[in-house]
């Protein structure tokens, strides 16, 4: 069971969780909602097209210029205050690694803390405690924020995620974080070659019979990119393929940038599951 | 005696988990459940149902059998399931809230005059007050969408059956010709023939009405009653 501002969910319910970037320079939409006006838009666009969730973010994965804490917060506290404000029941998430901006976006009424670098700074669970809110806690082989991966090897890397992202929720839950709001993430690409993600996606049941909540981050990522030759701008039909076997195999968030697309391959996959209806079933029965 | 008789058709979308998020067959259903809460305000002893199936017999019970159209739920056992022109009809009584007493036979479909002369003599002698349930569809061929395609004949076969239920003329039912009934897959025609034979032995007049009659995916539903009454 999954529990996100006060909501609860049953296994069986896939949420979309749609990222909404504050930056200029993320990989994918390349400062599209840097500004503050087509930032709230994208947020209206996603409600609307049945995101459960927004990730928030203030910087980007990849290298690059260094982001302080001040500039991470000078870019999403005020954005996040906002988006509380005209979306009272909308479950935001916010994507850092930071615990002082954790904490001010938790103030602005944020209700999960994506820990997207896997606990590099052991006091983000802390807060995500003190505050209530859910914590996403994610596998990176324990590699530094902003760096990509460089001749990564693991003996088992779906090991190593299921034993890192468990007891990184272990150690949230023992701090006073809901169990029910705690979720593990192996982190396709952080700290992992293509290889890696590939497997990561074909074990993913390993993960999630852990019975913690699965999140996964897809969308549009290199080890789809690379898996396909395609560059940025021609991989929704990989990570939808990705993402239709991990909703067989029983992840229950997705981070993604299409909410559209990714809503049908969840309801089509938990029709093909048994655990959704369709939505009109006549052929073949009148 | 044969205190009314009801008509239903029995398109596996009338089983509700079925068709999916929607509802289709909402209205069809709507009439179904008000052709039998006028039946069973007759108070019958039993209520008879007789519906088409690969082969005559009678059914004591078994499950409706969702399972082998579709579904998610418990796959019952096949010998369990009842045919679906039974298993419908089971469903169509539970959701009208009748729980008395229930008898069920099927007709073949290809069954013979002599055959539906029989079923329906052994209907109309049987003693106390009965309820007719005829579980029957028209014809499956009226559009290029159809289940079997577009067959021109289907409209005028259909409507043939049509003015004799709205009438309460079973000799109309009688004179269904099998052959053409059966190219165009007019699912009820045996039991049309059953519900004509045992109306005509019980020699009541009854008060036709016509509740339903379209065919909203190609296939011809009609929902009819025939209580007893001074004609």
């Amino acid at each position: 069971m999954l529990r996100l501002r006060g909501r609860e969910y049953g296994a069986d319910t896939a949420l979309v969780m749609a990222i909404v970037n504050r930056t200029p320079d993320s990989f994918y939409d390349k400062g599209a909602t840097w500004d503050d006006g087509p930032a709230f838009e994208r947020v209206r666009r996603v409600v609307d097209e049945g995101a459960d969730i927004v990730d928030i973010g203030g910087i980007k994965a990849a290298p690059g210029e260094e982001i302080g804490a001040d500039e991470e917060k000078r870019r999403i506290v005020d954005f996040v205050a906002g988006v509380r404000a005209e979306f009272p029941d909308l479950v935001i998430s916010v994507d850092t690694w930071r615990a002082s901006v954790g904490r001010a976006v938790c103030e602005a009424g944020a209700d999960l803390l994506n820990d997207a670098w896997g606990g590099y700074d052991p006091g983000l669970a802390e807060v995500a405690a003190e505050f209530g809110v859910g914590l996403v806690c994610t596998h990176t082989g324990g590699v530094t924020p902003r760096t990509r991966p460089h001749r990564v090897h693991y003996e088992d890397v779906v090991r190593d995620a299921v034993d890192r992202t468990v007891a990184l929720a272990e150690r949230a839950v023992s701090l006073g974080v809901d169990p029910a709001s705690a979720l593990i993430d192996p982190a396709h690409d952080f700290g992992k070659n293509t290889w890696h993600s590939l497997e990561l996606t074909r074990r993913l049941g390993e993960m999630t019979s852990t019975g913690w909540p699965v999140l996964v981050s897809l969308s549009n990522k290199d080890f789809v990119g690379e898996t396909l030759d395609l560059p940025v701008g021609e991989r929704l039909t990989g990570t939808l393929a990705a993402t239709a076997v991990c909703a067989w195999l029983g992840a229950q968030v997705y981070r993604v940038h299409e909410v559209v697309e990714t809503r049908q391959v969840l309801d089509m996959v938990a029709a093909i599951r048994g655990v959704r209806p369709p939505a009109r079933t006549v052929r073949g029965l009148a | 005696m044969i205190v009314g008789t009801v008509v239903c058709p029995h398109p596996p979308l009338l089983l509700r988990e079925l068709t999916g998020g929607q509802d289709v067959a909402a209205e069809l259903r709507k009439a179904c459940t008000e052709a039998l809460g006028a039946l069973t305000a007759l108070t019958p002893d039993v209520v008879v149902v007789v519906g088409g199936h690969d082969a005559p017999g009678e059914h004591a019970g078994g499950a409706v059998p969702v399972r082998g159209f579709g579904g998610t739920g418990e796959r019952a056992p096949r010998e369990r399931a009842l045919p679906l022109s039974l298993g419908v009809a089971r469903r169509l009584l539970d959701g009208a809230g009748y729980s008395g007493p229930v008898e069920m036979l099927t007709v073949a479909w290809d069954a013979s005059a002599a055959e539906t002369e029989a079923a329906g003599a052994r209907i109309a002698g049987r003693s106390g007050r009965v309820g007719l349930l005829v579980m029957g569809d028209g014809g499956a061929r009226r559009g290029l969408r159809a289940p079997g395609y577009l067959d021109e004949r289907a409209f005028g076969f259909d409507e043939g059956i049509r003015r004799s239920l709205a009438a309460g003329d079973w000799t109309g039912l009688l004179g269904l010709d099998p052959g053409p009934a059966e190219e165009l897959m007019v699912a009820g025609r045996a039991a049309f023939q059953v519900m004509g034979h045992a109306v005509a032995f019980s020699g009541t007049l009854v008060r036709p009405e016509l509740l339903y009659a379209d065919d909203p995916f190609g296939v011809m539903y009609f929902v009819a009653t025939w209580l007893r009454g001074t004609g």
